[in-house]
């Protein structure tokens, strides 16, 4: 296994996790590790176990076995508040916002300001201003955060449902098939914006995807996961999109002899 | 609006975004029929008939403020004007073991809540569809009211201070409908009860992983609703005079829920505005009194209002379009 970078601090690791469900093996015996200030890529087909293993670090899913660090203490994550609690928020590309509600709404969702004393009275112009403040530090271009969601692109829509994960204080951000089912000038929004956290430093990003050489552009690893275990690892700066496809056309041809 | 509408100023522009509200196209089709009504027929805009329009259009107005928290959340209460029937004759019949009235007001709202109460129980905890279940409550306290009532009207119980106050005063009940329109207002639009109403008919995955407390929120809009019809049928019992056990009913559900509809309100959920629902219940009453002081045959009439209806809606959603906000 590589280890992280020189000089980075470890943010999240699992180790040797195993899940199943009834007689399927979803995952067997997965390692995977992830620092501060860098982005991690988990490539694999549907059904490999990529989902799950996101789930299980979500604290969705309890692995049958293996063991979960945060910052290099053992932690049992026992539902999705508890990941949270440590900071760990996963951002699913179509379920996380409220389309019918503006940007700033969408912000502070379950964590409104309010004002008013006993009335509890929402307090819109606070959080129009510290919703614009936060997406312009990290350089979310939005026109006004009084717009509805469901007026944005996807890529924008993407955008902003990161932005509020960081927004609420995330420092381990899962993201799941960010780039999904957009075009290149949407991607490359999302694409910045990864490029723009991962300099801060302080956050860890974790990321499945299909597309090889977007990941590969995107990450500093990559992970390969097939059929529940990791079957390859490298950096993503000595990989070649050939060489995953090498792997998988491997397996494929396995599948079809065995 | 994040659209524009190519080649114009910026006050043209507002002027097309506002027109494009579901609110405004309802005021304007309002102010043209009280227009026609006027014209049509010079006794419209008298005082005595203002304040006829005006106790045509409380008590929808009230019953929408429920209904539409109620669609937003993507639930609905078919049951609302049998609560309507039951609050008086409970107010009276606890009256009558010498309790004062107000304290009986009260315990018919108490009343009111619970049924409102066992609704969203049923609702949430068992998992049936508001539709069914308010449907069956609707058949359970019509029977109830009749057993209570036995089939008998009764007299309005209070004195001349508290039934003027309550509704008899010619003014009273609108002004009544105007304050709970003003707090549902702020409910909807400035408390996090109303924001997670809009976040739960909007999208209820994303509300459940925010971690708002969807039950809660339809509960309460299930007891808010209840507690309004039950409240809006005191007033017209104080307005009347005496109580009707088939009082209310279906048809002035069906109002409220047209009332909020008309007024911009989705039948699919995730938005809606209170003043909306003001305003839609603002143009039924128009058109009612209107047209019974034209004297049209009441079989006519149900037409007329029907296809109203109809149109309003389409008209709505058709803007709704528009806005690129409705369904795609």
């Amino acid at each position: 296994m590589s280890e992280a970078p020189r000089g980075m601090v470890e943010a999240i690791r699992a180790e040797n996790i195993v899940k199943s469900f009834g007689h399927v093996v979803a995952l067997n015996g997965v390692s995977m590790q992830v620092a501060r200030g860098e982005t991690l890529g988990i490539l694999g087909d549907n059904g490999a176990g990529k989902s799950t293993l996101i789930k299980i670090l979500t604290g969705y899913h309890q692995p049958d076995a293996g063991q979960v660090y945060v910052d290099g203490k053992p932690v049992q994550l026992a539902s999705v508040d508890d990941a949270r609690a440590l900071g760990i928020e996963c951002v699913y590309q179509d379920l996380a916002l409220v389309n019918g509600l503006s940007i700033y709404h969408n912000m502070f969702l379950k964590r409104e300001l309010l004002w008013g004393g006993p009335l509890k009275l929402l307090d819109h112009r606070a959080m129009r201003r510290r919703a614009a403040a936060a997406l312009e530090e990290i350089g979310v271009a939005i026109p006004s955060v009084d717009v509805e969601v469901g007026q944005l692109s996807g890529g924008q829509r993407q955008a902003i449902a990161v932005a509020r994960a960081v927004f609420s204080n995330a420092r381990i951000l899962l993201l799941d098939e960010p780039l999904a089912a957009m075009g290149a000038r949407e991607a490359r929004l999302i694409i910045d914006l990864i490029d723009r956290l991962r300099a801060r430093g302080d956050i860890a990003i974790v990321m499945i995807a299909h597309n090889y050489a977007q990941t590969l552009e995107i990450c500093d690893r990559v992970i390969l996961v097939q059929h529940g275990e990791v079957t390859f690892e490298s950096h993503a700066a000595t990989t070649s999109a050939e060489e995953l496809l090498d792997i998988v056309r491997r397996e494929y041809r396995a599948a079809r002899s065995g | 609006m994040v659209e524009d509408a190519p080649g114009r100023t910026g006050l043209a522009r507002r002027a097309y975004a506002f027109l494009l509200r579901p609110e405004a196209s309802v005021i304007v089709v309002s102010v043209a029929l009280v227009v026609y009504f006027e014209i049509a027929n010079q006794n419209f805009l008298t005082n005595a008939n203002v304040r006829t329009v005006s106790q045509f259009v409380a008590a929808p107005v009230i019953i929408a403020c429920g209904e539409i928290m109620l669609l937003i959340c993507r639930e609905i209460d078919l049951s609302v004007g049998q609560v309507f029937a039951l609050a008086p004759f409970i107010m009276e019949n606890v009256n009558d073991i010498d309790v004062p009235v107000p304290l009986a007001i009260l315990a018919a709202l108490a009343v009111s809540a619970l049924i409102g109460l066992a609704i969203g129980l049923i609702t949430i905890k068992l998992g049936i569809p508001s539709f069914i279940t308010t449907l069956g409550m609707l058949f359970l306290i019509t029977g109830l009211t009749l057993t209570i009532s036995r089939g008998y009207p009764a007299n309005a119980p209070g004195g001349p201070i508290l039934t003027g106050f309550m509704g008899a005063w010619g003014y009273s009940e609108i002004v009544w409908a105007l304050v709970i329109v003003a707090l549902m207002h702020l409910v909807l639009r400035h408390t996090r009860w109303g924001l997670h109403t809009i976040a739960i008919g909007g999208n209820i995955v994303a509300s459940a992983e925010a971690g708002i407390a969807i039950n809660r929120i339809k509960i309460a809009n299930f007891v808010l609703t209840s507690t309004l019809g039950g409240f809006t049928g005191l007033l017209e019992a104080f307005r009347v005079g005496s109580i009707d056990p088939l009082a209310g009913g279906s048809n002035i559900m069906f109002l409220g829920v047209a009332s909020g509809v008309i007024g911009g309100t989705a039948i699919a959920g995730g938005a809606g505005t209170i003043v909306g629902g003001l305003v839609g219940g603002i143009m039924l009453g128009v058109m009612q009194d209107g047209f019974t002081l034209q004297g049209i045959n009441a079989f006519t009439f149900d037409i007329i209002i029907g296809g109203a209806i109809l149109i309003a809606m389409v008209a709505n959603i058709h803007l709704a379009r528009l806005r690129g906000a409705g369904p795609r």
